[in-house]
């Protein structure tokens, strides 16, 4: 959880604010831990004399260049110190600074730690500021982000409020089959993925997009049954409607393609599960698929298909193997 | 060399050696102090230890010097928080020749709060008689229209971090007058994903930590029942059953914060919470959790987000926290609602 901290040929190359001319009329003013302080840092000079002479500037309420300079300086040496970056914004205004040079600050902070909140609160500061012009931007900044780390929480949280506030919807559907294509297992893509076919203005909704999306979903599970992403999502897809969920012959489909492939798939069998729960009736060659796997898995069959899944999973997944039995024992309870 | 037990008396010195000193890479996380006290508090007091390491009434009075007090009546409807303070450097005192303005400077914290006040709690210290009022009524301000908090009046990100901090010092203050606690109800519930896990945000990837925030604030206001499990889950106002899929699938050994991504040592807490909260850490794998969790135990003392990487404190204390989950013999059972011990929790 510790950030990077400044390497040691930038701390060689610092230069102490008392041996700066452009310093010399101002009096650092030292943190007055109290008598006996918990917890006590053990800082280092650099970092007790920038926040020093920013406790100065900042007490004083300066406004100038200099003082900007100086919240750089004490940012990168504690980046989720919210009151200076507070305080860089007042200095911001006040000089009616160009916001495009901040864009370009975020960037070099997120260099060093891209998973710090200040910053991407700082970034949308900026974007609120600039408006619709700043959404491309904020879409390539945060591309460029994912590049390093596809899943940086962060980052798609700032496109998300980018695409509900600016807009800039019309290619993030491509975008996140781009990044599927990259890796099938990314989860915060597929999330992506339901944000946009929910709430994208130049889409139909849910329920006008599931064909769409049940089409390409179905195609992810057969080439990886083994990916939890796709699952959860087919599920989604059907979010508040279980009788298009139980009804639609794909979805027994697909679990009848991946237990017939010799996959001793759980997460097909957890959905085979589910549909008979919401009132889907196996086929026969369901059935057949699901004996053929508990024979050569040597598991007894139950009386019904349903515990006979459960059966199967508490074999096939034992890590798991007490909720297994659990949901086993509570469909004896009248709840089909 | 991976220790096959839980090393208890090492994790005590490492706790004792950050009580007495933070390294310096610890600095940067300079304005989260409070925090990181709290790591180190509520972790020597989970782990037992002797009572003669933590001096109470330093601790106490140190906490307490960073609570923000407003001048007056007026000063208390100005827009600002009157809660604790991370650190000094969010702690401005006003002087002789003070305006008013320099006392907006000061940035109270929510999250600063709710751990101060948690180690009010931990320590034995009679909440009572700290100045609750300002707290609460000052806190109504940083709630926004959709129902979240935001952590600081000056401005930052809004997420369901932050009304978990609110509603649990609401709790430990016994007084609900600090929120609106219906309009929280309905930001959490939209921030149930898809998938059954929540998001930090309405929309986001469901996350191990916004999983935590959103249940156990639900379960803290009165608006889930304990153990849902054994009882109507299907009635309730979040997808119970989705939710619980969610978060044992999450296990692979230790537990993911997300699908499809490694196991992490903090989530065997949040989402071992979650599970616990609903009824349903029976199902979790606790020998795989156990051997997983020492993996990540390092031989100086503390745990590690991986294995084989540095500990750090976040990282032990939620590694502690998730042995007390297990019963490790030695440690103190855990309210996993409060992120303290039972005992802190009830108040004895």
């Amino acid at each position: 959880m510790t950030e990077r901290e400044m390497g040691s040929d930038e701390e060689q190359q610092w230069v102490p604010f008392k041996n700066r001319p452009e310093w010399s009329d101002v009096i650092p003013v030292e943190q007055d831990d109290g008598p006996n302080p918990v917890v006590p840092i053990a800082y280092k000079e650099q970092f007790t004399e920038t926040m020093n002479y920013f406790r100065a500037v900042f007490k004083a309420d300066e406004r100038s260049p200099r003082a900007l300079q100086l919240t750089t300086e004490a940012i990168g040496l504690n980046s989720g110190n919210y009151t200076i970056w507070h305080y860089r914004r007042l200095i911001l205004e006040t000089l009616e600074a160009d916001l495009q040079n901040e864009l370009d600050f975020t960037d070099q902070i997120a260099q060093i730690n891209s998973k710090n909140y200040q910053l991407w609160h700082h970034r949308r500061w900026v974007a609120e500021i600039l408006g619709a012009n700043a959404t491309s931007a904020e879409l390539e900044f945060t591309k460029k982000i994912l590049l390093g780390d596809a899943k940086n929480y962060h980052a798609w949280s700032h496109r998300q409020w980018v695409l509900k506030e600016l807009g800039g919807w019309e290619n993030e559907l491509d975008y996140c089959w781009e990044l599927l294509e990259e890796d099938v297992f990314n989860n915060s893509a597929w999330n992506q993925r339901f944000f946009v076919i929910t709430r994208s203005p130049l889409l139909g909704g849910l329920t006008a997009m599931r064909e769409s999306e049940v089409s390409y979903t179905l195609k992810a599970i057969v080439a990886h049954p083994e990916n939890e992403s796709s699952w959860r999502y087919l599920r989604g897809l059907y979010k508040n409607d279980n009788w298009s969920w139980a009804n639609d012959p794909q979805i027994a489909s697909v679990c009848l393609k991946v237990l017939s492939a010799n996959n001793d798939c759980i997460f097909a069998l957890s959905t085979l599960l589910d549909l008979i729960r919401h009132g889907f009736q196996a086929s026969k060659e369901l059935r057949d698929a699901v004996d053929a796997i508990r024979n050569s898995n040597l598991v007894e069959a139950e009386s019904d298909l349903t515990k006979t899944i459960c059966s199967l999973l508490e074999k096939l997944d034992p890590i798991r193997v007490n909720y297994w039995k659990w949901r086993k024992s509570i469909l004896c309870e009248g709840a089909k | 060399m991976a220790s096959e037990i839980f090393e208890r008396d090492r994790h005590v010195t490492f706790l004792q050696m950050m009580y007495q000193l933070l390294p310096s890479p610890y600095q940067s996380q300079e304005i989260n102090r409070l925090t990181l006290a709290y790591f180190v508090i509520s972790g020597l007091d989970l782990l037992a230890a002797p009572d003669r390491l933590v001096d109470k009434e330093a601790v106490a009075k140190w906490v307490l010097s960073l609570q923000a007090h407003p001048r007056s009546q007026s000063e208390l409807n100005n827009g600002q928080f009157y809660g604790f303070y991370g650190s000094r450097s969010a702690q401005f005192p006003s002087e002789d020749n003070d305006n008013g303005a320099l006392l907006s400077r000061s940035v109270g914290n929510l999250a600063s709060t709710y751990c101060a006040v948690a180690i009010l709690k931990i320590i034995g210290y009679d909440l009572s008689s700290i100045d609750s009022e300002s707290i609460l009524t000052s806190m109504r301000n940083l709630q926004q229209s959709d129902g979240s908090f935001m952590p600081i009046h000056t401005g930052a990100e809004t997420d369901l971090r932050f009304i978990y901090c609110a509603v649990a010092i609401c709790h430990m203050l016994g007084n609900w007058s600090g929120m609106d606690k219906e309009k929280a109800k309905a930001y959490i519930i939209n921030c149930q994903s898809y998938d059954g896990g929540f998001g930090l945000t309405p929309g986001s990837e469901s996350h191990g930590g916004a999983t935590y925030c959103s249940v156990t604030s639900l379960r803290l206001m009165g608006f889930i029942e304990e153990d849902i499990l054994s009882k109507d889950a299907e009635s309730s106002i979040i997808n119970v059953p989705l939710l619980l899929d969610w978060c044992l699938q999450a296990a692979d050994g230790g537990f993911q914060g997300r699908p499809n991504k490694p196991s992490d040592t903090c989530y065997a807490f949040w989402i071992g919470s979650v599970l616990k909260v609903l009824g349903g850490h029976k199902f979790i794998d606790k020998k795989a959790l156990h051997g997983f969790l020492l993996t990540c135990q390092s031989e100086y003392g503390g745990f590690s987000k991986f294995p084989g990487d540095f500990p750090d404190l976040y990282h032990s204390y939620y590694g502690f926290t998730a042995f007390s989950l297990l019963e490790e013999p030695g440690l103190k059972p855990l309210c996993v609602e409060l992120g303290m011990s039972a005992i802190a929790a009830i108040g004895i």
